[in-house]
């Protein structure tokens, strides 16, 4: 009876109630909120539902030894991590996204892409805010690619620049992401008049075939001469692109947009969800990333929208851009673009916004991967 | 198949073989002592000559099986010995050789000396392609080295181009003194507020973006005016070429209207070539479309009686 007592006893040491603190249950709130706002709320689910269970599975009470951390070298949650640490999944999602993504409508507007560039200025304001609050210059580099609204690039820059900020970091980017519709609007309409609001873009000329296939090609090969050090998102993004517009891969496409970009999501998430651990995860920096965070989306909107307004002032009438589609240049692809759509259609419900939005939305994508190799040039 | 495979494998072992070589190609002879008197010491505790070798690539470079020498005439004087995880050079690594005539005491001590040598030439595997080589300096005095004066950079042709008598012998470490301060530290100090950074990277985004913006504004006039012409030339052969077949051209020109109305009444398409194909479909035989391997079987229901 004694030894059963005891092995009883022994066994309760393991347990994750023995464990507990505070702290972790914390981590299990905000992962049950994760959780919360990706299903019943259908938040960016794809993303906020691993990273909510994943934080459950990182935030469960254990003593070390066990090999099932995501820290411990060896458990199989620290296998699939690799690919966080190592950097290795980003690029593959960005192949998957190349492979989703029409570029048509930048391609028949090309114009559009300028104001890709100039939402990046959210980026380089939270560098700024960062070194401000006393961060050394590498993690402000990390903390400003939440600005570029790109999940996969804010891990790839992060995982070198800052590692041990990749969580917060993560996490931050992508409840931003989700919180697009709630953060963009107010800045939209303060930023416009009704009159700009109602501005009716011309419609996208058809694109060939042909100018489909050379984007890719030339755009890889332009921004990757420009900064080097983006080529692995870069050359993934534009390479995802190629092989569905070549019509020749049809299949490689079909892989690359559809299993492959799952599977790594799956993992990205569940093990980015895993790694916030509440030891590593809940400190005073935590908070200043989610602050700086909000900063670097609220500045990316303003600057994309005011870019907008200061472009049309050089164009002509007919020819003019509304303002409502520049948040869509903070990348966030497609919710940014939909924000438009929906914000321009309450002062206008027969102006559709979305094909044009998707322009500066995709030309954001591919602005914080030149950003992302901007900063990695400097300070990795 | 197997010849495929044959082909493949030649093809692989030869890429692997040029990689390999390719990269042993970029180890360089850095630096060296002839008079050892209280320098560096060996793990026997000799004072003995010495000379280094520095991975000037991004990657590992295995010297196993390439050659040391200081005899122009038997360029296999000393083979590194292969299968040493040692001789696996990380990059931008460095690694000393000790020229003291005595190969027992391990890899990396070599079968010559420095005293006696009149140039230390590494040699690939091969034993026949010199990778680097430099003329050994004997005006050289006590614990004074001769070396590169930043690691790797220089002739490695023998002139002795980007060569010197060191300040310092540095065995196994760099050859300059390396700024020790990391980037992001060099940043700080140069632009502590991030507005250089910010700016400097906005123009650099903003200039990619514009000459990609430049680049498909001429490509869309060029694809413009193309589409036009091709447009302009179609109508003049419409006359022509108004019947295919049996089938007179009305029907043709039914069947692309009612699919251009279905697609742009469906939103199916944004973009439409505007030119219909119709080809007799092509039902070849292959294992894979057999209704077998598409087809669930139709369970069989038995009725008890």
């Amino acid at each position: 009876m004694e030894n059963i007592l005891s092995n009883l006893q022994q066994f309760w040491q393991f347990t994750g109630f023995a464990n507990c603190n505070g702290q972790y249950l914390i981590m299990i709130f905000f992962g049950l909120l994760f959780l919360y706002l990706g299903i019943k709320k259908e938040w960016e689910p794809m993303l906020l539902v691993p990273i909510g269970f994943g934080i459950l599975i990182g935030n469960i009470p254990l003593f070390q030894g066990l090999k099932v951390s995501v820290y411990e070298e060896g458990s199989v949650l620290n296998i699939l991590y690799q690919g966080v640490k190592q950097g290795f999944y980003p690029p593959l999602i960005f192949l998957g996204i190349g492979a989703m993504t029409d570029f048509s409508a930048l391609i028949s507007n090309p114009k559009l892409l300028l104001i890709g560039a100039a939402a990046q200025f959210g980026i380089f304001g939270a560098y700024a805010i960062s070194l401000a609050f006393g961060f050394d210059p590498a993690q402000a580099g990390a903390i400003g690619i939440i600005g570029g609204a790109d999940g996969p690039t804010a891990i790839f820059l992060s995982s070198r620049l800052a590692p041990d900020m990749m969580g917060a970091i993560a996490v931050s980017a992508y409840s931003y992401m989700a919180l697009v519709p709630v953060i963009q609007p107010p800045i939209m309409r303060l930023l416009t008049t009704k009159k700009e609001r109602l501005i009716r873009m011309k419609p996208p000329r058809p694109v060939s075939p042909v100018e489909k296939k050379l984007f890719p090609i030339i755009g890889f090969l332009l921004t990757a001469f420009i900064v080097p050090s983006g080529i692995p998102l870069l050359g993934m993004l534009f390479f995802g692109n190629l092989i569905k517009e070549s019509g020749v891969t049809k299949r490689l496409a079909n892989t690359a947009s559809g299993p492959l970009i799952d599977v790594v999501t799956i993992l990205i998430g569940l093990t980015v969800g895993a790694s916030t651990q509440a030891d590593q995860f809940l400190q005073w920096r935590s908070v200043w990333i989610f602050i700086i965070g909000a900063c670097s989306f609220v500045i990316a909107t303003f600057t994309g929208v005011l870019f907008v307004k200061i472009f049309n002032l050089f164009l002509k009438e007919g020819n003019k851009i509304n303002p409502l589609i520049g948040n869509a240049g903070v990348s966030a692809v497609p919710d940014a673009a939909r924000v438009s759509n929906n914000v321009g259609r309450e002062y206008d419900p027969s102006n559709f916004l979305l094909t044009h939005a998707m322009g500066p939305n995709v030309a954001g994508v591919i602005g914080s991967a030149v950003a992302a190799g901007m900063l990695l040039g400097f300070l990795g | 198949m197997k010849r495929i495979k044959i082909l493949l494998t030649v093809v692989f072992l030869t890429v692997s073989a040029a990689a390999m070589a390719q990269s042993q190609g970029q180890m360089r002879l850095n630096e060296y002592l002839i008079i050892n008197v209280s320098d560096y010491q060996d793990d026997f505790g000799q004072h003995s000559s010495w000379f280094e070798l520095f991975n000037a690539s991004y990657g590992t470079v295995d010297i196993g099986g390439c050659f040391l020498t200081d005899d122009p005439d038997n360029l296999k004087k000393y083979q590194i010995p292969g299968g040493d995880i040692q001789t696996q050079i990380k990059p931008r690594q460095h690694v000393l050789f000790w020229a003291d005539n005595q190969p027992f005491r391990g890899t990396f001590h070599v079968n010559f000396d420095l005293e006696n040598a009149s140039e230390i030439i590494f040699v690939k595997g091969d034993g026949k392609t010199i990778v680097d080589r430099i003329p050994v300096n004997h005006e050289l005095g006590e614990n004074v080295s001769y070396g590169r004066l930043e690691d790797g950079i220089g002739s490695f042709n023998g002139d002795g181009e980007g060569w010197s008598v060191l300040e310092r012998t540095s065995p196994s470490t760099n050859n300059a003194l390396v700024d020790k301060a990391a980037k992001p530290d060099k940043m700080k100090a140069i632009d502590p507020h991030g507005f250089i950074l910010a700016l400097t990277a906005m123009t650099v985004v903003f200039t990619a973006l514009i000459i990609l913006y430049l680049l498909f504004k001429l490509i869309g006039i060029i694809n413009i005016r193309a589409g036009k012409k091709k447009s302009a030339a179609a109508q003049a052969t419409t006359v022509e070429k108004s019947t295919y077949g049996e089938i007179p051209a009305e029907t043709y020109a039914a069947i692309a209207t009612a699919l251009h109305l279905y697609l742009v009444a469906e939103e199916a398409h944004d973009d439409e070539s505007f030119v219909v194909t119709l080809n007799p479909v092509d039902r070849t035989y292959t294992p894979w479309s057999t209704h077998i391997q598409g087809f669930r079987q139709t369970p069989t229901v038995i009725k008890k009686k």
